[in-house]
């Protein structure tokens, strides 16, 4: 079960001086209707900066250190708590190191849209949507096995067709006919062989590459070692083979790294090192440590991730490309090492040879490397030295080789290296097996993992896509705009499209009103939360609704309060009609009104906290704070004086604009008394001698200033004092129900939820 | 919706997957467990070591 939000205090945290204490009960959803500049938006705020660590909108500006409440006690510490159904709750300090567990946990979470922000993933570009969704889906961390299991599949292909050259030079020397050999012709002819010079046959090839079987039958006369090794030397030149340039795969890379994409992939390993360096170590000070200039880490970092997502699709056809230039530097390498393997040899031997063209200055690897064109010419003009290079070495092996002599010897010779040669065949033609059955099995797994790859997300989006489009439809029926959906735009973007008036429109920017595109943008945000959210059960909506008529408010209403029963749904607005639509539509929600808010006292609501903070003052008196539980009690005091003045209609003088959510304590109690003469004279000497203390505590016990200049005062005064601020609240309390005694009716005949208690009391006898 | 690990992807797949070397999942796991090796080289020799024994 996802978690729901049960209960959120902020301390010292945007334009809250104090404390503040948002109830959510049990996981319910909540409206909160206030004007602009209430402080409404400071419940979004905590809640995303409790669960990613910023506020976006502050971190884009540079302006992390605003979470505090400006104006502040410079020691005074900035604290979010937020209590959940589950075990994401906490408590966080500004500044406190946090762990990045909990916003790993939630990275791909969906759970806030503000009204400023809506249709930002609307109007992503394609790989800028693509991007997103990968965040979301976790698709990053399968793409980067991906390109392992595509690299450990190339490093195969390329050995194995390092092993495959190997066997044909062996085929070759072993058969006049070219690749074609088989074992039997193999044994066939070493058999006859034997037979001509009286050696015993060896009956299968297996013998032949024991060690003693050779030793028997050639024996290890005098010269026999430097005859063979001639031999082998004859063999290698004779089996060597024409290196081939493709000129095809030269003039695609050259073609591909010359053109205006090239240029991007040129910065791509810049900003993949700077990621590299991003990842490695944060910027000290917010400057960059090479120009100086301020920067935001975490702006740069998304720049450096957009940059890269760019790169993307020209990174694949560079890959497409690199692989076949890559397999020529292979084949120019290993026919480079052949030829200094035989030129090293005969110098061995004391034979003239001349020495092995030098390869071209510039390793086709460099040019890849650095995603430069290669010079064709100039590894045309190096092939054609190779193979002169091969002439001269075959009339050095016409002048060595043995044929000519005619002695048992040295066909003795001949023989020991055609074993050794039938040896080094059957060791590479194993070779050559285990690295095709290796690649094979790399091939199979990547292919099917590919595959599954563009298959599952094919799947997703066509469930997003059914989402958003059913969302869609409720915001706006009977209009002909349907098909509402998420569709893959080439190997690494994602598209919205609609159908408009029977045309298939993507992006659907061109047709769609704004508020249209916003309401996209909602269907996309419920959507993404109902599909992929796997622990936060809650939805934040924060103004949202400005670009909609009255209509589709109403819509929008319906839909949240009747389609997201399961989800907690945290709504702001500062749209009394919305406000009211979705009070009347969804009855059993919570409802908070923010009234005003001053930079001393704060946001106000219409919600009276008496009770909790009358928690929280004592709270800090049992940790020896006293005059901390002196001013959460004088608070207490004001706001359950205010309910009941305001329940009461305590006749207070009228005051322009928001002053009457802040009157003097002492012009409260007189309006106490007053709305007690008017409606319940009787409970006036009940009342009264608890409202004398309580003045008087005001004066002293609960007065901040006086414990300012007292030094420490006593615990055991205040807790008094708190005691006479519980038994004031316990008079305008139903014992039985715990709701209020106005809770129906009026001030002249009011009663509680269960009938109990009344107001004005009623007098026994 | 469970979003799988890169992990679960690939041993899910390999699941599916028709004869494969009996042991190969075990091994990749245990392989992807490591994170402190070349993935892709540790790779290339499980599927060299799987075909060769």
């Amino acid at each position: 079960m996802n978690e729901k939000l049960h209960r959120l205090v902020m301390h010292a945290f945007r334009g809250i001086p104090s404390e503040m204490t948002v109830d959510f009960g049990d996981g319910e959803s909540t409206v909160v209707y206030g004007d602009n500049g209430t402080g409404k938006s400071t419940i979004a705020d905590a809640l995303e900066w409790y669960f990613t660590g910023e506020i976006e909108l502050l971190s884009h500006e540079g302006r992390q250190h605003a979470v505090r409440y400006v104006g502040g006690d410079a020691d005074g510490i900035t604290s979010v708590e937020v209590l959940t159904s589950g075990t994401l709750g906490g408590k966080v300090l500004f500044e406190a190191e946090r762990t990045p567990d909990l916003f790993e946990a939630l990275r791909r979470e969906t759970f806030l849209l503000r009204g400023r922000t809506l249709a930002d993933f609307v109007n992503k570009t394609k790989t800028e949507k693509w991007k997103a969704l990968v965040d979301i889906l976790g698709l990053d961390a399968i793409e980067s096995l991906r390109e392992d299991l595509q690299r450990a599949r190339n490093d195969l292909r390329k050995a194995s067709k390092a092993v495959e050259e190997e066997v044909r030079v062996y085929r070759r020397a072993l058969s006049e006919t070219g690749d074609t050999v088989s074992e039997a012709t193999v044994l066939a002819n070493l058999q006859q062989i034997c037979g001509m010079l009286g050696v015993d046959p060896p009956q299968s090839l297996d013998q032949v590459v024991e060690p003693s079987w050779i030793t028997a039958a050639v024996g290890a006369s005098a010269g026999v070692s430097a005859s063979s090794d001639r031999e082998g030397l004859v063999a290698d030149i004779n089996a060597l083979a024409d290196p081939e340039l493709d000129k095809d795969a030269f003039a695609a890379w050259n073609k591909l790294v010359s053109s205006d994409r090239a240029r991007q992939l040129a910065r791509a390993s810049l900003v993949r090192e700077a990621k590299r360096l991003l990842e490695a170590q944060s910027i000290e000070g917010g400057r960059c440590p090479i120009c100086g200039q301020k920067v935001d880490q975490k702006v740069l970092a998304k720049k450096i991730e957009s940059a890269l997502v760019e790169m993307a699709d020209a990174a694949r056809d560079l890959e497409r490309f690199r692989d076949p230039i890559l397999e020529q530097a292979d084949v120019l390498e290993s026919a480079d090492e052949q030829r200094q393997s035989i030129y090293d040899r005969a110098k061995e031997l004391s034979l003239e040879i001349p020495p092995v063209p030098a390869p071209p200055d510039t390793p086709i690897r460099d040019q890849v490397e650095a995603t430069a064109p290669v010079a064709i010419d100039v590894f045309t003009s190096y092939l054609a030295d190779v193979r002169r290079w091969d002439k001269a070495a075959a009339k050095l092996a016409r002048q060595i080789s043995p044929a000519k002599q005619s002695t048992r010897d040295s066909q003795l010779v001949m023989l020991a290296a055609l074993c050794q040669q039938i040896k080094a065949w059957q060791q590479a033609e194993k070779k050559n097996v285990r690295a095709r059955r290796a690649l094979a099995l790399a091939e199979t797994v990547f292919d099917a993992y590919q595959q599954k790859q563009k298959e599952d997300l094919g799947s997703l989006l066509t469930q997003i896509s059914g989402r958003v489009a059913k969302i869609y439809s409720t915001l706006h029926p009977g209009e002909d705009l349907d098909a509402v959906s998420i569709e893959p735009w080439t190997a690494k973007g994602v598209e919205l499209a609609i159908n408009f008036y029977g045309s298939r429109q993507r992006p659907p920017h061109g047709v769609l009103s704004e508020s249209h595109l916003n309401s996209l943008a909602i269907a996309l945000f419920l959507a993404m939360a109902a599909t992929f959210n796997e622990k936060l059960g809650f939805l934040i909506l924060d103004d949202v609704i400005n670009s909609f008529d009255v209509e589709h408010r109403g819509r929008l209403a319906e839909l949240l309060a009747d389609g997201f029963t399961d989800w907690q749904l945290i709504v702001l607005t500062h749209d009394q009609q919305f406000f009211e639509h979705l009070s009347r539509r969804a009855p059993s929600w919570r409802k908070i009104e923010f009234t005003s808010w001053s930079h001393t006292s704060g946001p106000r609501t219409t919600k009276y906290e008496t009770s909790g903070r009358l928690a929280a003052a004592r709270e800090r008196l049992q940790s020896d704070d006293v005059q901390g539980a002196a001013t959460k009690g004088r608070r207490a005091l004001e706001e359950l004086l205010q309910e009941v003045c305001e329940a009461l209609w305590a006749p207070l003088p009228f005051r322009r604009g928001q002053a009457n959510d802040r009157r003097e304590i002492g012009e409260l109690f007189i309006g106490l008394r007053r709305a007690l003469k008017e409606h319940a004279k009787s409970q006036l000497p009940v009342v009264e001698p608890i409202v004398k203390h309580l003045e008087a505590d005001v004066g002293a016990t609960l007065n901040v200033a006086a414990h300012a200049s007292r030094g420490r005062s006593g615990a055991s005064e205040v807790k008094a004092a708190l005691d006479r601020i519980d038994a004031l609240d316990a008079l305008w309390s139903c014992p039985a129900c715990r709701t209020r005694v106005w809770h129906k009716g009026t001030p002249d005949a009011a009663r509680c939820r269960c009938g109990k208690s009344a107001f004005p009391p009623v007098v026994a006898g | 919706m469970h979003r799988p690990s890169a992990e679960e992807f690939l041993l899910t797949l390999l699941e599916t997957l028709d004869e494969l070397p009996p042991d190969l999942a075990a091994r990749v796991a245990a392989l992807l467990k490591n994170d402190h090796v070349d993935r892709a080289a540790a790779l290339r020799q499980l599927f060299e070591d799987v075909t060769g024994e």
